[in-house]
């Protein structure tokens, strides 16, 4: 589903943050991405739908090549949900108008098809009172819980998540998480930048540790935790577990 | 006692001239006319040459370096602000549009020339505050650099602008008084006249003051009252 070739990515001042990347990622598969902080998990994850742009290399998504400069990158992305590590809903607009606005203003439904499936969406995660309230009324966990729905909305192929819970207050990592697993049971193809360890076991198809600006290991959860390689993962879990 | 009666006498005399003899103080209404009136178009100039030089400003070429139409935007408010807007107004009046008689009309294309290159950056400002999450959400939903834009950054953006511009409207207001440059009877030149009609400077002169004091001061209550409404209704 998606095929990355050698992505390189570096920033103005020359840092080098991505060197040469190589992954692909099955359709249905959950890919749980840890590591330390500044080791490119972040950047990684935004070149897969072109937040940023990569340097060098390539990423196939269907089939197509999208680092292809006449490849219409917005047609892309609305076959790929993004949820922040700060949520990021817009704050000028209701709940209710955070969701429908991207699948009205593409014209791929009317508003009442939108607000309807919107309606469906909020009922799944609980929050369908919220739908006239404004994000700045919502607790954190509860506006990631919208975040995930304004993303889904759009009928993804595969969501993209950065640290979903980072930002959150402990008592709050559950809901979210429950809402997590409860999409990647219903089939979605995930790729997962967190530290919840626990998380990456129960839900992780694969497990990727990123160190340097490399995938350093990849490996089915057991065997990731269970009976880790690289001499630096090994040090990292010592720390996170 | 009689010293008072006698002091209270000569101000009541001088208020008199330099306000009700011969209906001067038609003469000052008139004057703040003109000043209110080049003020305010003026302010709209500004606000959409601003806004057009703030967008121009903001456009990056692919590489990330400032474009052509960004050069232009800031050739733009360099010269403006590197030069006084008296000297601004002249040129307008007596070299660029000499050709056309119509003093306020040249006042308010040049206050607000000047004015656009203060609220491009003000609008740029606002623009630019708006938290970046704000678009890549928008973008990473597949919407246009244009969309995100619309819907989200520009709605958010205006909310900061308001208040800034309302500082700006303020001091266009002031600048007027410049007015005079080009003879046009605004509310400093009236006070200025009648002085030298009446040889008497207090009376016109800190009146004039005064009715400019009170003005702004007004419109700076109305623009606390509005900041305060949008900070309450801010969603943030
Ligand atoms: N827009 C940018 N401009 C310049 N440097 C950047 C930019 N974004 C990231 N970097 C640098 O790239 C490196 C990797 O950043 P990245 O955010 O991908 O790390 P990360 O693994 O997600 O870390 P964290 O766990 O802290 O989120 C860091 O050194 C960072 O400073
Ligand atoms: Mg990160």
């Amino acid at each position: 589903m998606i095929t990355v070739k050698n992505l390189h990515k570096s920033f103005e001042d020359n840092n080098h943050v991505l060197r040469g990347v190589n992954y692909h990622i099955s359709p249905g598969e959950k890919i749980v991405i840890v590591g330390p902080s500044g080791s490119g998990k972040s950047t990684f994850l935004r070149c897969l739908n072109l937040l940023e742009r990569p340097t060098e290399g390539e990423i196939w998504f269907d089939g197509q090549c999208i680092t292809d400069e006449r490849v219409d990158i917005n047609h892309v992305r609305q076959h790929m949900g993004m949820v922040f590590q700060h949520f990021n809903l817009f704050h000028n607009l209701t709940i209710m108008d955070n969701i429908i606005l991207a699948p009205t203003k593409l014209k791929l439904q009317t508003v009442e098809e939108a607000k309807e499936n919107a309606l469906k969406l909020l009922t799944r995660v609980g929050l369908q009172e919220k739908a006239d309230a404004y994000p700045a009324s919502l607790s954190g966990g509860q506006k990631q819980r919208i975040a995930i729905v304004r993303s889904l909305a759009m009928n993804p192929r595969v969501m993209l998540f950065d640290e979903p819970t980072s930002a959150l207050d402990p008592e709050m990592v559950g809901e979210v998480l429950q809402v997590m697993k409860e999409l990647a049971d219903s089939g979605m193809t995930m790729v997962v930048v967190t530290h919840e360890m626990g998380f990456a076991r129960e839900v992780g198809t694969k497990v990727l540790f990123m160190d340097g600006g490399n995938i350093v290991e990849e490996n089915t959860p057991a065997e990731f935790f269970g009976n880790p390689q690289a001499p630096r993962l090994k040090e990292f879990l010592s720390k996170v577990l | 006692m009689d010293g008072l009666k006698l002091w209270l006498a000569e101000v009541g005399r001088k208020a008199y001239v330099a306000f009700i003899e011969q209906d001067r103080w038609k003469l000052y209404l008139k004057g703040l006319g003109i000043t209110m009136e080049v003020a305010f178009f003026a302010a709209i100039i500004g606000i959409i040459i601003g806004t057009v030089l703030a967008f121009m400003k903001l456009s990056v070429k692919r590489n990330g370096k400032p474009s052509f139409l960004a050069r232009i935007a800031n050739a733009y408010i360099d010269i403006i602000r590197g030069t006084p807007s008296v000297l601004q107004l002249l040129i307008m009046w007596f070299i660029i549009l000499s050709f056309c008689r119509n003093k306020i009309l040249v006042a308010c294309l040049s206050f607000g020339i000047n004015s656009g290159a203060y609220v491009a950056e003000i609008v740029r400002a606002g623009i630019l505050a708006v938290d970046k999450g704000q678009t890549e959400a928008g973008r990473s939903l597949g919407l246009s650099q244009f969309q995100t834009m619309r819907y989200i950054v520009i709605p958010q953006a205006f909310k900061n602008v308001l208040p800034p511009l309302g500082n700006e409207f303020i001091v266009l207001l002031k600048e007027t008084a410049i007015l005079g440059y080009v003879a046009l009877d605004d509310l400093t030149r009236v006070a200025n006249q009648i002085t030298s009609r009446t040889y008497e400077a207090f009376m016109p002169l800190i009146g004039a003051a005064l009715i400019y004091f009170v003005i702004i001061k007004i419109l700076t209550i109305l623009l606390n009252k509005m900041e305060r409404r949008l900070r309450k209704s801010d969603n943030r």
